[in-house]
């Protein structure tokens, strides 16, 4: 890919042996808005701030959290645009899995082939790498399944994980809070929670976004009102 | 142990520098404000209005020639702010686009679909190290069939939103200022008040009061849903109307 003046990796190794290019990927990413999951025993649930530039933004324009197939949704930290190329990617790469095999990919698949192109940018010629992180969430055969897929490509399976801005104390709560037979209801309070402990300002159904997969294997992001119920319940 | 910055080509084309930014892609934003021109837009309950300043460098040149307000098609305009030769490369794509989408799909190309599209170019131009990031920020307008007025803004990161007003250029910041104010309260402004809105934040934010000469006027109505750019005795009557509310 690119021009052939630029068949050449920008993203090189220094004399210590790290890769330059993606620790500063993670950078961005650790200063992009929170977004954390959780797998519960009879779903998932991801959340992330909707912090827009300006009260002037139209915020029922902007959907953070995002289909790949109709049991697997996703959220990011970092860089919108970078998401939404990795978005249509993800999409693509799931149908045409449909279309091979006449069933539906499973979560690993679809992660595994996302990760791909991530790495891809790590080492094409002429690219830098995607600064976001990915949080995956999917219901399949297997299961509810959370998956965070970094800049480097590399991924791994979670129970609960948070990326961005907090990522620190979010992940602190989380490890309290977490216990393996949570139901997704609780999972969700938890989410909002966590949201909470680093939330600069008042939080609303305004200002997060949320989307949950329980067994009957259909992602969801949740209506304002749907929010604001589960806001209520958690005061 | 980060080392240093990326071999110093962090600041040449769109690599990370070690703070995690794009300075290719801030430079680009610098590019915009460089150009030396404001421009508005605002959204009403069916229309949408956009203004922006008609600055002509010399006094040979064709007035009429100098514009930063496009037709991308008969519905939907595109006010370009930044590097005029850029705003022509990017306006020329759309064109093609969104006839090839009318084309494809048998329905005009809405407005959010074509801010889409133009955030995704300009975010390709973020990743890929052989093109530079495009010094122009996009407003599109257009009346959709079933949501009605729609603003969206597009900028040099890959960026799109819907807005119920917003700016871009020199006074950016300002203008965004006093325009929250107007629009706190979620006014549902009609055709005239949208359009003496947008006009009289660019007077304010620039301190001058506009010849209709000096300024540019593009609207999309429910009520006639053509894109068009106001015609000079329109745009008096309009001046006319915010000195005499004053």
């Amino acid at each position: 890919m690119g021009d052939s003046q630029y068949s050449f990796s920008l993203t090189t190794f220094s004399p210590s042996g790290k890769l330059v290019q993606i620790e500063h990927a993670l950078t961005a990413v650790g200063s992009g808005q929170t977004s954390l999951g959780i797998k519960a025993s009879n779903g998932v649930v991801i959340a992330t701030e909707k912090k827009l530039p300006s009260i002037l933004v139209d915020e029922a324009s902007v959907q953070k959290i995002q289909h790949l197939t109709p049991n697997i949704g996703t959220v990011y930290s970092g860089m919108g645009p970078d998401f939404r190329v990795l978005v249509r990617k993800s999409r693509k790469q799931a149908e045409q899995y449909l279309r091979l095999y006449k069933e539906p990919i499973p979560v690993t698949q679809l992660v595994r082939e996302t990760a791909t192109v991530m790495q891809e940018f790590t080492q094409s010629g002429g690219v830098r790498p995607f600064g976001v992180s990915l949080l995956v969430a999917g219901y399949d055969d297997k299961g509810p399944q959370l998956y965070q897929v970094d800049p480097s490509g590399s991924y791994f399976s979670w129970k609960a994980s948070a990326m961005g801005k907090n990522v620190s104390n979010a992940k602190t709560f989380l490890e309290k809070r977490y216990t393996e037979d949570m139901e997704l209801d609780d999972a969700i309070h938890t989410a909002i929670l966590t949201l909470k402990e680093g939330f600069e300002g008042e939080i609303s159904s305004k200002n997060i976004e949320i989307g949950k997969i329980g067994a009957d294997k259909i992602f969801r992001v949740l209506t304002p009102a749907e929010i604001d119920d589960y806001l209520a319940e958690v005061e | 142990m980060s080392r240093g910055s990326g071999g110093g080509y962090d600041r040449h084309i769109t690599i990370f520098s070690p703070e995690g930014r794009l300075f290719q892609v801030e430079y680009a934003f610098k590019a915009v404000k460089a150009a030396g021109i404001t421009s508005i837009g605002v959204r009403g309950k069916d229309s949408v209005c956009v203004v922006t300043q008609k600055k002509v460098p010399d006094k040979l040149l064709d007035q009429s020639s100098v514009t930063h307000l496009f037709p991308v098609t008969k519905y939907l305009g595109l006010l370009a702010t930044g590097i005029t030769a850029d705003s022509r490369s990017l306006v020329t794509q759309a064109r093609n686009e969104a006839a090839e989408f009318r084309f494809q799909y048998g329905y005009e190309m809405p407005a959010d679909i074509l801010a889409k599209w133009i955030a995704d170019k300009s975010q390709v131009y973020t990743q890929h190290a052989y093109m530079r990031p495009l010094g122009v920020v996009a407003m599109v307008l257009g009346i959709d069939e079933e949501r009605g007025p729609l603003l969206y803004k597009c900028d040099p990161a890959g960026h799109f939103y819907g807005h119920k007003a917003t700016s871009a250029g020199v006074k950016e910041q300002e203008a965004i200022n006093f325009l929250e104010k107007k629009m706190k309260e979620n006014p549902a402004f009609t055709y005239d008040e949208t359009v003496q809105t947008a006009i009289s934040a660019l007077q304010s934010v620039l301190q001058e009061d506009f010849k209709a000469t000096e300024i540019e006027v593009g609207v999309v109505r429910a009520d006639n849903r053509i894109f068009r750019s106001l015609e000079t005795e329109e745009i008096e009557e309009h001046l006319t109307a915010i000195s005499e509310r004053d």
